[in-house]
């Protein structure tokens, strides 16, 4: 040890790190690079877990999935042109009730597509909108007409009972 | 010295394909196409055995 540093000061590496003397310690080499790749493709693979276990979840619960009917409001204290927030089918689904006409109703979920944040009606617009990046819904559909999300609002299936209006469930996805 | 950067090109493409699947299962998942979801995870756990290998192949290469 001692003999290739004798007279040999300062040391050949003057670099602070001479003292670690473990294999590899002090180079990132390529094969350890190599390991730190496949390290992180386990990652991947781990955290794409959750999300395959809940659609197993889902595929296998598929049928029982059922929704129960909520009031939203009364016909009347929902004038045209004006929207309200209620939450369904979760007490924490934000949801978006529209009243485009004298009997067009439209609701749907509104966590924006894009990051989750509340998206509001604009009345002047006659659009929903996001106001985190300025994504824009369009009411009749739920479809983004502009902006960054991509996928449409999930539509609430809504149902009229004598001046009440009652959402009866979620709309699944098309294709 | 001349090198082989092959396996690390191989498991950059694996990554990149990791980063597309992640996508992909995310995606559908929102989308509520729960086969979509289990195909990519699916291919997503492959390509971890496969990066192993394609490591074991190439770390004593020169
Ligand atoms: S969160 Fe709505 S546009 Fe980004």
């Amino acid at each position: 040890m001692d003999q290739g540093q004798k007279g040999n000061i300062p040391f050949d590496e003057d670099n602070y790190t001479h003292n670690i003397h473990k294999d590899n310690e002090r180079s990132l080499d390529r094969r350890s690079f190599m390991k730190l790749m496949v390290g992180a493709a386990g990652v991947f693979a781990v955290s794409t877990l959750p999300w395959g276990a809940i659609a197993a979840k889902e595929l296998a619960g598929f049928s029982n999935k059922k929704y129960t009917a909520a009031k939203i409001t009364d016909v009347s204290d929902l004038k045209v042109g004006e929207a309200m927030e209620f939450a369904y089918p979760g007490k924490h689904d934000s949801a978006l009730l529209i009243r485009l006409g004298e009997d067009e109703f439209k609701a749907y979920q509104n966590a924006c597509t894009h990051l989750k944040c509340p998206v509001f009606w604009s009345k002047e617009q006659g659009e929903m909108v996001c106001p985190c990046h300025h994504g824009v819904f369009d009411p009749k559909t739920g479809a983004p007409t502009a902006g960054p999300p991509r996928r449409p609002l999930p539509e609430i299936i809504l149902e009229r009972e004598q001046g009440v209006i009652l959402a009866t469930g979620v709309k699944r996805y098309e294709t | 010295m001349k090198r082989s950067y092959r396996g690390v090109l191989l498991l950059s493409f694996v990554l990149f394909l990791n980063i597309v699947c992640t996508q992909q299962t995310v995606n559908a998942y929102y989308y509520e196409k729960y086969e979509t979801v289990l195909l990519f995870c699916v291919l997503n756990l492959i390509l971890f055995p496969l990066a192993f290998w394609i490591y074991k192949r190439e770390r004593d290469v020169k």
